[in-house]
């Protein structure tokens, strides 16, 4: 061990030990021979300073004699000698790692003071590198970050020297903040950050007098040119194209508010106080605020309103710094144009200074140049009175006899007045830090002003009702939640409000103000404004073609329950009650749409309930992603997360309308105060779990052998419940009970055959999972192996069967939810009648689910149409009437197919009760239809009576509400059919087309509630919802839910 | 010297790993391990050789900025690679994987090839953290694993350079934008004339080498 380390010293090695102090006067003495660096001695001496490295972090450690012999010689004074001499990059990247290493492995306090104690240091961090060299920025800008890692109360000292006005460390640093390497330019913050977090009053003075002008009002310029850049980005974007360096811009700009942010919680109050003054009347207001409302090109440097709403929402998620937001939420909620405009003759008068205009404008000598100004100032200050200490002192002091109380009274409201005050900041100042102290002086004479306007201000908006005052801003915000045409602003919009509402230093009363929801508050009144807008979006989304995005929508539903929710109180009225009831019904209404019998409906449906529940939006998630700048689109090339896009084609309408459904139902119940009693389909405590003991007596139980992928094999007993297959194991303590060991949901399954052995199936179940990227997890893959075929046979059958019937009892439980008539429930109970599962043909069940094509398998309108060819002479369905997927307005050419459909089946039905044409995706293809028909023969009994009846009650109501609506001739064909008493009443798709045309009037919202009211609309009919309600008493049918 | 490609890597995972030492031992050989000496450094830049294109690595230590939400979420933007080092004889610092995985995924941009480094696999005899244990992380995660010692120097190479490999591939499929400097990868410069000294830590490493 000891033997190699040393293997490296080769030619050079005197001293045996490279670990000593030995070693290092030998180091010393090859220093001193070689005082000029040529190109012979280059590396002898990069080796030697590598080499005084390591001997210097191993004294640390283990000898401390070796730092006072580094000392003693001065040898640092050599490194400063080596590297004036220009002697090349080979040795400035050594002397730089050198540096680093050493101020990285030091451990010791003193040994740290030794390095840092002759100003040997500073001299090398003004030193004028080659930093065009990647290699040597990147070292330097590590040294210095490393060494900002050491500041703290004491060393500080070390860096600041208050009697010069010196801080190199920082200023060196800061002059790098735009540097075009971004591991730069995060190194400068990391060094800032570190140097604003040590508590030395003095060099925070420092700071704030002498750059903290220059390097803001330099970052703010650099902030808002990146901004301009993402707008432009934004703006010339075609097909999506800019989409990766619009995110990068993005990520640059969150980047830069949190680093804002990071700043701000710091808590130095008189940084905090530059620094809102800058973004607030530099960046914030001029450039981000005043583009909500200018709709005129007139200045070049305008900002989109989409993307102006989408940045301040982003500050709102991320900067919580009371003074700044508050100001900046108060403008944009209270504020109206005059902030630009009037402030020019405000500071007119106040000060001679002439730019006292809010405006984002580029500071007028570059960062570098003003530091330089600002120390060459300070040097000569510096002449005049020494300490600078003397002259924080009396400022302060000045300060303090001036405004005294009233300052502290007005806290809060100080930074705003201070911030409008140094708004007479001048752009045409020479220099900005003169600017600054002008500003302090005028700061004083315009407080209490200030103060006054302001409480005046807020008297007479308090007297003043609500939307008396001109609020531009705000008329902005919520003209721009019409999500008519599209939703691209409401979006934004709807963040903004959130993000307001949420921030945690935005003055609550501010909000109660003007009625925004302030969450966990409690209150007795709402925004009817927001309220009402906020609904017309649900209501819009839940049109057939509504622009209204999922992200939109969900975002509605949390600021809806912000707004009404009041504690435990739904203070919601009753006339938006029964508008949000009305955008339900629309969209359960869009959702009968899409019913359909086919196999992935029931996937597709808990799919969207489980991302529904495991992913509930994230606003600021939301805002980070760079794609919702760009307008809506549809097409999922783009890659674009679904719920932030409209849906393309009719599997995603599918799933859009089931998730518009999911959320509305959802909102609407919460704000009733009612549970939800019937989603999800199955819930995993009704379900049989791992290690359950169950009663098996009287139960069909195959024994069979179970060997699992990786070879392991168990000897099992095959149990089909009635959504779940288990495998279980004998109790030991009861005779006839069963230990289980796996269960997995029948509907999840796949079964094949296995080639070469007739007694053998290969079982399959997925995972549910709720991420469409996730690779289907199984949970079982395992061969069964089973007594005999005739066993095996039996098995497959069941668990085919079972599978079948699992499906079948959850789509009725769908159709239940969305008020459709269900099956009769014969054929579901009838599973357990063995005659059922007879003539099943295997290849049936060899289809894995997941396949391709959506191989389905359980169709309840392709039911219906091999039970109506076989049993013509009975009139009823055992469908239910999916109409189709088109929108409402092509109910002519629907009527035309459904008629065709009729003809063809040869029954005099109604054309809603036959089932539809499915003209977009066909998912029958010939062998299935085929199998189909051989099933519902064995599987469905004659239709029942009552079936009958609530369809005719259906169309009956179509009927009913034809006298309400103009009659169309789809209605026609099905009234005639109304012979029946009406039972249910399902409002008809007809319907939808008023609610969609108008604005929510109180007049239909009447209309509507009166139809709620007589309709029991969670509650079923007894006779057509048998089946539910036999189900529901039937603890063993109840059991239903997806597995997580 | 010309480079190809330059990518930048960031070395994360709790203090006192060894993700210095690390840096150190792979990016100037003439630093040898040595039981008595703890030695690292936070920043370092090598030149490898991947498919005979020179390829240079530059590796940022991101420790002591844990502080500042807004310095890590940049650290991680600006990488096209990240070493997560855990120590295999402390449990406690394989236990805070998952965090230091859900911040890097969620800050990083999605190409972003993350190596998973069960350091100091030289203590055997205090081992905490299982090999396989490791292995089931990464595979879980999707993520390349290995065991290395920044002591005995073994696997250290291989750990930075397969990471390299892998977005090199990543390069070849198109899958990075390596116009977008923001993804941590840069295209050298086309022309070597500047380079005409040979110099920076790969050239020290060649004298260090000469020198063995």
């Amino acid at each position: 061990m000891f033997g190699r380390s040393r293997s490296w010293v080769g030619g050079q090695g005197k001293s045996k030990n490279i670990h000593s102090l030995d070693h290092l006067k030998y180091m010393y003495h090859v220093l001193t021979k070689n005082t000029t660096v040529t190109d012979h001695n280059r590396n002898l001496l990069v080796e030697t300073i590598r080499s005084i490295t390591e001997i210097l972090i191993w004294g640390d450690q283990n000898d401390s004699s070796v730092f006072d012999f580094f000392l003693e010689k001065n040898m640092f004074a050599f490194f400063l000698n080596i590297l004036r001499q220009k002697s090349g990059r080979y040795v400035c990247v050594q002397l730089l790692q050198t540096l680093n290493i050493l101020f990285e492995n030091i451990s010791h306090e003193t040994s740290l003071y030794y390095l840092l104690s002759n100003n040997h240091v500073n001299s090398i961090i003004v030193h004028k590198f080659d930093f065009s060299d990647e290699e040597i920025m990147a070292y330097y800008i590590s040294f210095l970050k490393t060494l900002s890692l050491k500041l703290n109360n004491h060393t500080v000292h070390f860096f600041y020297n208050e009697h010069t006005n010196d801080f190199a460390l920082y200023t060196e640093a800061i002059k790098f903040f735009n540097h075009p390497e971004s591991m730069v330019r995060i190194a400068v913050r990391t060094i800032t950050l570190n140097v604003y977090k040590v508590d030395n009053q003095h060099m925070l003075h420092y700071i704030r007098d002498k750059t903290a002008v220059p390097y803001f009002s330099n970052l703010v310029w650099f902030i808002g040119s990146h901004v301009i850049e993402l707008d432009k980005c934004v703006q010339t974007d075609e097909e999506h194209k800019n989409r990766g360096k619009l995110s990068d811009l993005v990520a640059e700009h969150l980047d830069h508010l949190h680093y804002l942010n990071d700043i701000l919680t710091i808590n130095c109050e008189f940084l905090n106080d530059v620094l809102t003054d800058h973004l607030l009347n530099r960046l914030f207001l001029p450039l981000y605020v005043y583009s909500l409302v200018t709709q005129e090109q007139t200045e070049d440097r305008k900002i989109n309103p989409q993307v102006s709403l989408y940045l301040l929402s982003q500050v709102f998620l991320i900067i919580h710094y009371q003074p700044l937001v508050h100001s900046l939420a108060d403008v944009i909620l209270n504020g109206d144009l005059s902030v630009f405009t009037l402030q020019t003759e405000q500071s007119a008068h106040k000060s001679s200074s002439n730019a006292g205009v809010r405006r984002f404008t580029k500071p007028l000598e570059s960062l570098e140049r003003s530091l330089e100004m600002s120390r060459q100032r300070g040097r000569k200050r510096a002449q005049k009175r020494p300490n600078y200490k003397n002259v924080g002192e009396e400022e302060e002091e000045k300060r303090g006899s001036d405004e005294g109380p009233e300052e502290e009274k007005e806290k809060a409201k100080g930074t705003e007045a201070s911030s409008k005050a140094s708004r007479t900041s001048g752009d045409k100042e020479e220099i900005e830090m003169v600017v600054m102290e002008k500003c302090r002086i005028s700061d004083v004479s315009t407080l209490t002003e200030q103060n006054i306007t302001d409480e005046e201000k807020s008297a007479a908006a308090a007297a003043r009702s609500e939307g008396q005052k001109s609020r531009p801003f705000l008329d902005m915000l919520y003209s721009a939640l019409d999500c008519d045409t599209e939703d691209y602003q409401a979006l934004f919009v709807l963040c903004l409000l959130y993000a307001m509402s949420h921030s945690k230093g935005i003055n609550p009363e501010l909000l109660e103000r003007i009625q925004l929801p302030v969450p966990s508050q409690e209150r007795n009144t709402y925004s009817q404004v927001l309220v009402e807008r906020v609904i017309r979006i649900m209501s819009q989304a839940a049109q057939p073609d509504g622009k209204v995005r999922l992200a939109t929508l969900e975002l509605s539903c949390l600021l809806l329950k912000q707004s009404v929710l009041s504690g435990s109180q739904c203070i919601i009225k009753d006339i938006h009650l029964a508008c949000l009831e009305g955008a339900r019904e629309e969209s359960l209404h869009l959702l009968r749409q899409f019913y359909k019998g086919e196999e992935i409906f029931l996937d597709m449906f808990e799919d969207e309930y489980r991302s529904m529940m495991s992913k509930p939006l994230n606003v600021e998630y939301l805002m980070m992603d760079a794609s919702i700048l760009l307008p809506p689109t549809g097409t999922p090339l783009t890659g674009i997360d679904f719920v932030k896009r409209l849906p393309c084609g009719d599997v995603e309408r599918t799933r859009r309308a089931i998730r518009v459904f999911f959320m509305l139902r959802s909102l609407s119940l919460q704000l009733q105060g009612e549970p939800e009693t019937q989603l999800p389909l199955t819930r995993p405590e009704d379900l049989i779990k791992t290690d359950d003991v169950l009663d098996l007596n009287n139960s069909d139980l195959i024994a069979c052998m179970v060997v699992s992928k990786d070879g392991v094999q168990a000897q099992r007993f095959l149990a089909v419940d009635v959504y779940q297959m288990s495998l279980v194991e004998p109790d030991s303590k009861r005779l006839g009970w069963g230990v289980v060991k796996f269960a997995g949901l029948l509907q999840d399954m796949q079964v094949s055959g296995v080639e070469d052995d007739s007694r053998a199936l290969n079982i399959i179940i997925h995972k549910p999972t709720s991420n469409p990227h996730a690779k289907p997890m199984p949970i079982l893959q395992a061969n069964f192996i089973f007594a005999d075929h005739i066993r095996c046979i039996i098995a497959k059958q069941r668990l085919a069967k079972g599978r079948i019937q699992a499906r079948r009892m959850k789509m009725q439980r769908i159709a239940a939810l969305l008020d459709l008539p269900v099956q009769p429930s014969t054929e579901v109970l009838g599973f357990s009648q063995p005659s059922v599962t007879s003539s099943l043909p295997f290849r049936f069940y060899d289809q894995s689910r997941r396949g391709p094509a959506f191989a389905s398998v359980d169709k309840v309108p392709g039911f219906a149409v091999a039970h109506i060819a076989q049993h013509n002479s009975t009139s009823s369905s055992s469908s239910v009437s999916p109409s189709s997927s088109g929108p409402p307005d092509s109910c002519d050419s629907l009527t035309a197919s459904n008629t065709s459909t009729q003809s063809q089946t040869g029954l005099a039905l109604a054309p809603s009760l036959t089932p539809a044409p499915q003209p977009t995706i066909s998912l029958l293809s010939d062998n299935d239809a085929e199998t189909l028909s051989v099933e519902s023969l064995t599987l469905l009994p004659p239709a029942d009576p009552p079936r009958l009846r609530s369809f005719s009650t259906q169309s009956s109501i179509q009927d009913e509400d034809e006298v309400a609506n103009t009659s169309r001739p789809e209605d026609d064909c099905t009234g005639v059919r109304d012979a029946q008493s009406q039972d249910i009443s399902i409002i008809p798709e007809e319907d939808e087309s008023s609610p969609e045309s108008g604005p929510l009037l109180a007049g239909e919202t009447e209309d509507l509630m009166q139809a709620q009211r007589e309709e029991p609309v969670t509650q079923p009919e007894a006779d057509s919802m048998g089946v539910l309600a036999n189900q529901e008493d039937n603890p063993d049918l109840e059991e239903e839910t997806a597995i997580d | 010297m010309a480079y190809a490609y330059l990518f930048k890597y960031i070395i994360i995972g709790d203090t006192g790993v060894g993700k210095s030492c690390l840096l150190l031992q792979f990016t100037d050989k003439r630093f040898q391990p040595v039981h008595d000496l703890t030695i690292g450094v936070e920043f370092g830049a090598r030149m490898i050789t991947i498919d005979g294109k020179q390829i240079k690595l530059q590796i940022w230590d991101t420790a002591g900025q844990e502080s500042f939400r807004s310095i890590t979420r940049s650290y991680y933007r600006g990488a096209a690679g990240a070493l997560l080092v855990y120590d295999i004889t402390r449990r406690d610092t394989f236990n805070h994987l998952t965090t230091w995985l859900e911040d890097a995924r969620q800050h990083s941009n999605s190409n972003m090839v993350i190596m998973l480094i069960g350091n100091k696999s030289d203590l055997e005899s205090r081992r905490e953290v299982k090999k396989e244990e490791g292995e089931a992380f990464a595979r879980e995660h999707g993520l390349i694993f290995m065991e290395t010692s920044a002591k005995t120097a073994s696997n250290v190479e291989e750990a930075f350079i397969n990471t390299a490999k892998e977005i090199y591939e990543k390069i070849q499929e198109g899958v990075f934008d390596i116009n977008n400097e923001a993804n941590g990868i840069k295209i050298g410069p086309q022309h070597a004339a500047t380079n005409s000294t040979m110099g920076g830590s790969q050239g020290g490493q060649q004298a260090g080498g000469g020198c063995c």
